[in-house]
């Protein structure tokens, strides 16, 4: 494939009937048989920093990572399913690509993603929780939650048109499988600012809390809370990031998040501070 | 010309794509003993209906007064076009279907023309006499081992929907990165359905012809099951997690009302969609199967265009209408796969 950065580095590109979706590949020189872990950006798009940091993450474990970038062109949405962009679909075929590509990609993925691309990975997990290994979610936004308690997008209630209500259907059909799923939600301890870029209204603030540190508890909680009606064990932790505002390069950096990610496989859930 | 040139010249049709051409020995013309799935060579001595018959290469081929053709002795129910028998007279017989279907018609729909005559000229025979059938080629049973899923497709009629509804079905959960299955278990042999699976990505494709029959009318029911088994079990063996099964024509058409009475369809399913012509036969159709015991998880099919008859067949059905965009959805598909069961299968 046309290398997009002109560099040395591995690239894989899938087609769907969503568009085109190109990923950097870091794969080890001694790869071990464990799931890859896919990094998705957020609305700062930042695919090359985030592919720089978890390089030597991939090195150290031995894990094949996979790196999409949304391009602002072709992908002006991309953080959720909707009428103007199906970036699940483009997932998807990615997953095959990479499947079709890597002697141990065949089967689920761990998946990580930041801000928008949080957004993205818990939605995803949502709708194709049988292409999913393990989620890390760092500082969404906002969250769909696995409950009534909202109306999509915020939540699995059906709304009054088609649209929200084929979502809302779709969300459901895997939700017990989803709560199965080991979730780690990250959020900074500074990440309380209600910047230009949240989503606010009173009814979001109102049931999944003013920012996104509080969006992030209560969308743990929410999950948790699932898991015991559909008695199933909690697997949802709530992991808070030191002195770390909405800047996924600072969680990289100073609080190791890429170590903690590639690591948590060997990890008790509990809620904790890093 | 010898049997040999013959049947290298004739146009072999698509029900006989299993066959093993070397083990045509001998011929008789012995046609009162005709039994379903025989192998025939005929000429084509008038065309009528049929102007093309369909190749085991996937492609029609037009056919002309005195070509020769090697076909199936079968049944057909077709209420667009012809109701026919098994029988064939030595004098002339009816070519009942493009895909390959020799016998004599009895009922015809007068929106079509006369079927195209064929004079038959001999069954075919191996080196010990026997009349070689396509039953000679099926695919043997399996060994009983772990069956995929199975999603059912049924429908009110003949053009109601249900292939486009299996091959969408068929591309949503291959786009959510299942291997699928797509096999039609009654019917007549055809091979528009059979590419038009193929064509939406299915791993494995088969009909009832694979597992030995040119049509599934007036067969025995425990036949018809039997096949069934062997074509999912087959899916199954070529590593399909799952299998999208249609059955042909509409819930009244004697083969497919007798297998949708049988609690052993009840079992066999996972999951059940339903292709309808319009709101009131959705309505019709979804009390027939309740009688059954069958809901389907969704209606679809030509009622699905309209948007005001979609809310007329959920309103009457209580079901989910989708689309034929909405099964080729894998968000959508997924669910018919994880109600089946194919959810993740260990925490990782």
């Amino acid at each position: 494939m046309k290398n997009p950065n002109n560099d040395t580095a591995e690239y894989i590109t899938a087609c769907s009937a969503a568009g085109r979706l190109t990923a950097r590949i870091i794969r080890p020189a001694n790869p071990v048989p464990a799931p890859p872990v896919v990094v998705l950006h957020g609305i700062s798009r930042n695919a090359g920093i985030l592919a720089q940091l978890f390089a030597p993450e991939a090195e150290r474990t031995g894990r094949t990572i996979v790196v999409p970038h949304f391009p602002e062109k072709s992908w002006p949405d991309f953080q959720r399913p909707s009428k103007a962009a199906r970036p699940d679909q483009a997932l998807l075929a990615l997953l095959d690509a990479v499947a079709a590509k890597l002697p141990d990609g065949a089967g689920t993925v761990d998946l990580f993603g930041h801000s928008g691309g949080a957004q993205l990975t818990h939605r995803f997990a949502m709708l194709y929780p049988h292409r999913v290994a393990a989620l890390h979610l760092v500082a969404a936004g906002w969250y769909c939650l696995p409950d009534d308690t909202m109306t999509y997008p915020y939540g699995l209630a059906s709304g009054t048109d088609r649209f929200s209500t084929a979502w809302a259907r779709r969300n459901a059909h895997g939700l017990r499988d989803f709560l199965g799923l080991p979730v780690c939600v990250y959020v900074g301890s500074k990440d309380v600012i209600r910047d230009p870029a949240l989503r606010t209204n009173r009814t979001l603030d109102a049931r999944q809390g003013p920012n996104r540190h509080a969006r992030a508890r209560t969308y743990v909680m929410a999950l948790n809370a699932a898991a015991e009606r559909h008695d199933l064990p909690a697997r949802a932790q709530f992991v808070e990031l030191t002195d770390c505002d909405h800047d996924v390069v600072h969680a990289l950096t100073h609080n190791h998040l890429a170590f903690r990610v590639l690591d948590a496989r060997s990890q008790a859930p509990r809620s904790q501070a890093v | 010309m010898t049997l040999a040139a013959t049947l290298d010249d004739a146009k072999w049709t698509f029900v006989t794509r299993r066959v093993e051409r070397s083990r045509v020995a001998r011929t008789d013309t012995d046609f009162a003993a005709a039994r379903p799935g025989d192998l025939i060579l005929a000429h084509v001595d008038k065309v009528g209906q049929h102007r093309r018959v369909q190749l085991p290469t996937g492609r029609p081929s037009f056919i002309f007064a005195g070509d020769a053709v090697v076909i199936a002795c079968g049944a057909r129910y077709a209420p667009d076009q012809f109701e026919g028998l098994a029988e064939i007279d030595p004098d002339g017989a009816d070519l009942l279907a493009g895909g390959g279907c020799i016998g004599r018609m009895v009922a015809r729909s007068s929106q079509v023309e006369a079927a195209t005559r064929l004079m038959p000229a001999a069954r075919l025979l191996d080196t010990f006499g026997n009349v070689l059938n396509l039953a000679d080629f099926a695919l043997a049973p399996r060994p009983a081992g772990p069956r995929p899923p199975v999603i059912g497709v049924v429908g009110t009629s003949m053009n109601s929907g249900k292939t486009l509804a299996t091959a969408q079905l068929v591309l949503g959960l291959r786009r959510a990165g299942f291997r699928v299955g797509a096999i039609k278990i009654t019917g007549t042999g055809a091979f528009g359905d059979y590419n038009e699976y193929a064509d939406s990505g299915a791993h494995f494709v088969a009909d009832f012809t694979d597992a030995g029959m040119v049509t599934t009318y007036r067969e025995p029911l425990d036949r018809i099951k039997a096949a069934t088994e062997t074509l999912a079990d087959e899916a199954g063996a070529r590593g399909c997690d799952i299998v999208v099964m249609e059955l042909a024509d509409g819930l009244l058409q004697r083969e497919t009302a007798a297998i949708i009475a049988d609690q052993w369809f009840a079992n066999l399913i996972s999951g059940l969609v339903f292709a309808c012509g319009d709101a009131v036969a959705a309505a019709g159709g979804a009390a027939i199967l309740a009688r059954h015991g069958l809901i389907p998880d969704a209606v679809t099919g030509m009622v699905s265009c309209s948007p005001m008859s979609s809310a007329e067949a959920a309103e009457a059905t209580g079901r989910t209408v989708l689309t034929k965009a909405d099964l080729a959805d894998p968000a959508e598909a997924t669910g018919f796969a994880l109600r089946a069961g194919l959810g993740r299968k260990e925490a990782a």
